[in-house]
């Protein structure tokens, strides 16, 4: 994938599973975002394969965008729209019938009872990314995107986010997820990626990657706390230097 | 866990419900849109049995008709984009024609509103009334003038990502037009002010000129002539042009 003479990804290979979350790590420009808008379809690639569902999305792009669901960085819906009627958007175009016990039930669901009658604008951090988060898995799909879910959410925000991700996966689906948060990818991911300038530079457990590394001279070079952190691997694989 | 692909009409009539939403809680800008032309209809009374019913029904029609496509499609449309609704929309399984189709039909609904309300205004206040024929013409042809303002109101958003230089530029394309046409057709009139030979002429086949000449002729279509036909064509080909560089370049993000 390339933005003019860059190429943002380059060799990216990785499975996610049924029933796991899978978190993309990497600083800021290392692709992480391409290659996930690159699984969502809105970026095309030029090389490689990425296959939802069975399906290869560049030939069945309607099939692969039907089998994920997907949370973007900064989602947005129509201002004028409240969150009844956002949800019977996306119930309609993703093909799933929805009446009102539904819309009733979805919204108890995830404590937005109240808040039916307002506007997306008008809901805080934490309840726009659970109305988010519900719309991304409102057709049960195989495969759940999220980009950096929790970035901005205060810590009781962020905690009962991450109990709805692991919700999903309870219920089989597999999610994708990026971050940039490692006590986020420690908390919830089953397997982690890093990549930078990208290219995955390593692929495992977040326990396997802090023991695998722990005592690189590097890795123990950038520890502050006497005792390695996925946050100090990191560091040590990806370097110091502070990215645009 | 079994992945369905949803219909296309389905889609789309979801699509139209939000959209249609939409343009309800945006009620002031309807009204607006279909204030300016009423005003000119109902300040221009004294010039009726001057120039005819037609030329007034004409102008105010071309005027809101402007509005709609230039003001009401391309500032929402720039709007949308760069708050990241299309992005969202873009990774659902619909086709990518359905956004736009959406908000296209909106714009319909609100080109249909204005010509009726331009012929209530117009018989209610200027006793303007046409035949049967003149009132269906003139529905085809704000069709067709509307597809020319829409057209360039996706030129403009196809080639323009910042909304606000969306906003400042469909103001002044708007406000140009509407001087140009006015002036070019006010030169007709000998002591109400001449523009020239050649900017007569540039405003008279511009896409206001031509919309408007042909509004006007369909209102009498006993009087559709060679000048009409030439404007019929002119104003589909501008439509062709604009459309086909609009979308060509149109970028669904703003980043």
């Amino acid at each position: 994938m390339e933005y003019g003479p860059v190429k943002a990804v380059k060799n990216i290979s990785f499975d996610v599973l049924q029933g796991e979350i899978f978190g993309l790590l990497g600083p800021n420009g290392a692709g992480k975002t391409s290659t996930l808008s690159s699984i969502e379809g809105l970026i095309k690639y030029k090389t490689g394969s990425i296959i939802v569902d069975g399906q290869e999305v560049r030939e069945k792009p309607l099939h692969a965008k039907a089998a994920m669901g997907v949370q973007l960085q900064s989602t947005s819906f129509q201002p004028e729209l409240n969150v009844v009627e956002i949800l019977r958007l996306f119930a309609g175009i993703y093909g799933v019938p929805m009446d009102k016990d539904k819309i009733h039930g979805i919204l108890k669901e995830i404590g937005l009872e109240d808040a039916a009658g307002k506007k997306f604008s008008q809901l805080s951090g934490g309840q726009q990314q659970r109305v988010s988060l519900v719309i991304a898995t409102i057709h049960n799909p195989r495969l759940v995107l999220l980009d950096e879910p929790t970035t901005g959410l205060d810590p009781q925000a962020r905690r009962q986010l991450w109990e709805r991700i692991e919700g999903i996966r309870e219920r089989g689906h597999a999610v994708l997820l990026t971050t940039h948060s490692m006590e986020e990818a420690e908390a919830v991911c089953d397997r982690i990626a890093i990549v930078d300038h990208g290219q995955i530079i390593a692929i495992d457990t977040p326990q396997n990657m802090i023991d695998k590394h722990k005592n690189d001279p590097e890795v123990i070079a950038v520890s502050r706390r006497g005792k390695v952190t996925l946050e100090d691997v990191f560091i040590a694989l990806t370097g110091r230097a502070v990215r645009a | 866990m079994e992945t369905i692909i949803p219909k296309s009409s389905t889609a789309l009539a979801s699509l139209l419900r939000a959209d249609f939403t939409t343009l309800v809680r945006n009620r002031r800008s309807v009204v607006l849109a279909l204030l300016v032309p009423n005003i000119i209809l109902v300040s221009w009374k004294g010039l009726v049995k001057h120039t005819g019913g037609p030329f007034v029904l004409a102008t105010a029609v071309v005027i809101g008709l402007m509005a709609i496509g230039l003001m009401g499609y391309s500032i929402t449309i720039a709007r949308d984009r760069d708050k990241g609704i299309f992005q969202r929309l873009r990774v659902a399984p619909l086709p990518t024609w359905t956004i736009m189709v959406s908000r296209i039909m909106v714009q319909l609904f609100m080109i249909i509103l204005l010509t009726l309300v331009v012929f209530i205004v117009g018989y209610q206040f200027d006793g303007i009334l046409l035949s049967v024929s003149g009132y269906v013409l003139t529905f085809f042809v704000a069709f067709i003038g509307g597809a020319v303002y829409l057209s360039l109101g996706q030129l403009i958003v196809g080639l323009i990502k910042n909304p606000e230089t969306v906003n400042a530029t469909t103001r002044l394309v708007y406000f140009l037009f509407i001087m140009t046409g006015m002036f070019g057709d006010l030169s007709q009139f000998n002591d109400m002010g001449k523009l020239g030979p050649y900017l007569t002429w540039m405003a008279h086949w511009s896409p206001y000129g031509c919309v408007k000449i042909m509004t006007a002729a369909s209102m009498e279509p006993t009087k559709w002539g060679h000048d009409n036909n030439m404007a019929l064509l002119l104003s589909i080909g501008y439509t062709i042009v604009f459309a086909a560089i609009g979308i060509k370049n149109f970028k669904w993000e703003s980043r």
